[in-house]
């Protein structure tokens, strides 16, 4: 287990918004949180990282291989940070610092984690760029003139940049159209083979699971429903609700079936 | 076609004021320093044989009721009153732009103590804090500038604040921090450079408001105190000349309206320059 969460539980001062979560992940998976808008997927992956605003308390562990997350000091927690786990959001234009180059970004990021040489921070910077199809002509360019694609491959490239333990991607496509957001999966497919980094990956679009999801875990109104592999999950889906999105999910008959229509037609 | 034709108007006109903007304000600087390394006249030698000249050649703009020339006056004039006004906005400016920082980026108790404090300072209106200020401590540019640095920062502090807030809950930030960045780097290099553009387009729209302040305070004998010429001071002391040479008090006022203006027309094109973002300008 790279990621273990055990009972986490995030309360604000009037209710209990995530309650009582468990998950654990493995070295190396792709793991999709699934759940529609406000179940709480994106705030447990704020709670991986400490990123929650002080106002809300969180009980339980969060443990990440042997080091619990949750009780490290501030001073620690920017120790992980950037270095063993890494986020990818939603919002590609707000990810970057809309007055700092492409490059800065890069550069300040080594710099944080402890790469000054100049020589070395070229040569890792091309050769992530290339690593995620884009040429180093982007560089010298601020994000406001990056594509929406582009930027997302940056992004991708900045995640992965000090091959963490852990990549969290927040819905990482949902901005993008569905073309540029296929390619982006793709890449992040291809690259996770080549790096074997492990995804936490936070959607709600059910053929990003199909296609991509080694085991998943279905969240709603702050609770876990229902986990499992993706073939038990899709197939034999345990919880109505499940059953819900899966049918309600849009899917094309060349894809993989979700078997449940097979067993209603049985 | 017709958008297009604005659109190079109106790029037209921002240039007219940004060559109109600096000139003037080059030229402000320039006769400042030309005044300061060379004088003709001191401004406060009294010439009483010699009062309320009229214009000549020694005196290009006249003398004053005690025979002091009215030209280097005016310009000596401009080094207080604004060199006064900027010393009063960079307090403000030094005190409200970290406090807002702060309390925008780490929020909490730092937030609600740095805000209610602000609140407290704004239940005030600037006049009569001044007005206070010089009966408690005794009528002086010192202060006045301190009476007007209280006043100010409060709005630097919420601007500054406002905007933090909001750029603090984006994604850029939430990466920032997830790189490991430490609270002091994104703030100084991620926060303060979106923040600092907005700051100088009030500073400067501030700046003639606080040359106001301080001519009208001066005016009412609350400012600078003779015989240092300042112009409100100056507009204060040849005011019972007035029927008889009011050119006199034509021209400190003249300098004051020009040099608020000025400013004003600055803070335009400054909040246009920092409109664009970074977009057009690679």
């Amino acid at each position: 287990m790279i990621l273990s969460i055990k009972d986490v539980t995030i309360k604000n001062k009037d209710n209990t918004i995530i309650d009582n979560v468990s998950l654990s992940i493995r070295e190396g998976e792709w793991f999709a949180l699934v759940g529609q808008s406000g179940s709480g997927k994106s705030m447990i992956t704020q709670a991986i990282g400490q990123l929650l605003p002080s106002s809300l308390k969180v009980e339980g562990n969060i443990y990440l291989r042997d080091t619990d997350l949750l009780s490290l000091d501030k001073k620690e927690i920017r120790q992980v940070r950037g270095k063993r786990i890494t986020y990818i959001f939603q919002n590609y234009l707000g990810s970057f610092t809309p007055f700092h180059t492409i490059e800065h970004h890069f550069k300040e990021y080594m710099r944080v984690q402890g790469l000054n040489d100049t020589k070395l921070q070229n040569e890792r910077m091309i050769e992530s760029l290339e690593s995620v199809a884009l040429s180093q002509h982007l560089l010298k360019r601020f994000p406001s003139q990056l594509s929406g694609g582009q930027l997302q491959r940056v992004s991708i490239a900045l995640a992965l940049l000090f091959s963490p333990d852990i990549v969290i991607a927040d819905e990482m496509t949902t901005a993008l159209d569905s073309v540029s957001g296929y390619k982006i999966l793709e890449l992040l497919k291809q690259r996770q083979k080549e790096t074997n980094c492990t995804i936490l990956f936070i959607t709600h679009d059910w053929r990003h699971v199909r296609k991509y999801a080694d085991r998943l875990a279905v969240m709603k109104d702050g609770q876990i429903i229902e986990s499992g592999g993706k073939h038990r999950i899709l197939d034999h889906p345990q919880h109505s609700y499940t059953k819900q999105l899966i049918k309600a999910a849009p899917l094309l008959r060349k894809q993989l079936p979700s078997g449940l229509d097979q067993e209603e037609i049985l | 076609m017709k958008a297009m034709t604005i659109n190079i108007d109106q790029r037209k006109k921002t240039k007219w004021k940004k060559v109109i903007a600096i000139t003037a304000i080059i030229l402000v600087i320039v006769s400042l320093l030309y005044t300061f390394a060379y004088l003709r006249h001191d401004s406060n030698h009294v010439d009483m044989g010699n009062r309320l000249a009229g214009m000549s050649l020694e005196h290009p703009l006249g003398t004053d009721h005690l025979g002091r020339d009215m030209l280097t006056r005016i310009w000596i004039g401009a080094q207080y009153t604004i060199g006064y006004s900027a010393l009063a906005l960079l307090a403000s400016l030094l005190i409200g732009v970290p406090i807002g920082l702060l309390s925008g980026y780490f929020k909490g108790m730092i937030d609600r103590v740095f805000m209610r404090s602000a609140d407290a300072f704004l239940a005030f209106p600037d006049t009569i804090v001044a007005i206070v200020l010089a009966g408690l401590l005794g009528p002086g540019i010192g202060n006045l500038i301190l009476a007007i640095t209280l006043i100010k920062w409060v709005n630097y502090a919420r601007l500054v604040r406002s905007t933090v807030l909001a750029e603090s809950q984006k994604e850029y930030i939430w990466i920032a921090k997830m790189n490991g960045l430490s609270p002091r780097k994104i703030v100084s290099k991620h926060l303060f450079p979106h923040v600092i553009g907005s700051v100088l387009v009030m500073a400067s729209l501030d700046f003639g408001k606080v040359i106001l302040l301080i001519s009208a305070f001066s005016y009412i004998g609350l400012g600078v105190q003779p015989p240092m010429p300042e112009w409100g001071a100056m507009l204060n002391e040849l005011r019972p000349y007035f029927n008889s040479m009011p050119q006199l008090m034509l021209y400190p006022g003249l300098a004051i309206v020009i040099v608020v203006l000025l400013t004003n027309l600055l803070g335009d094109y400054l909040r246009d320059y920092f409109d664009v973002k970074k977009e057009g300008k690679v």
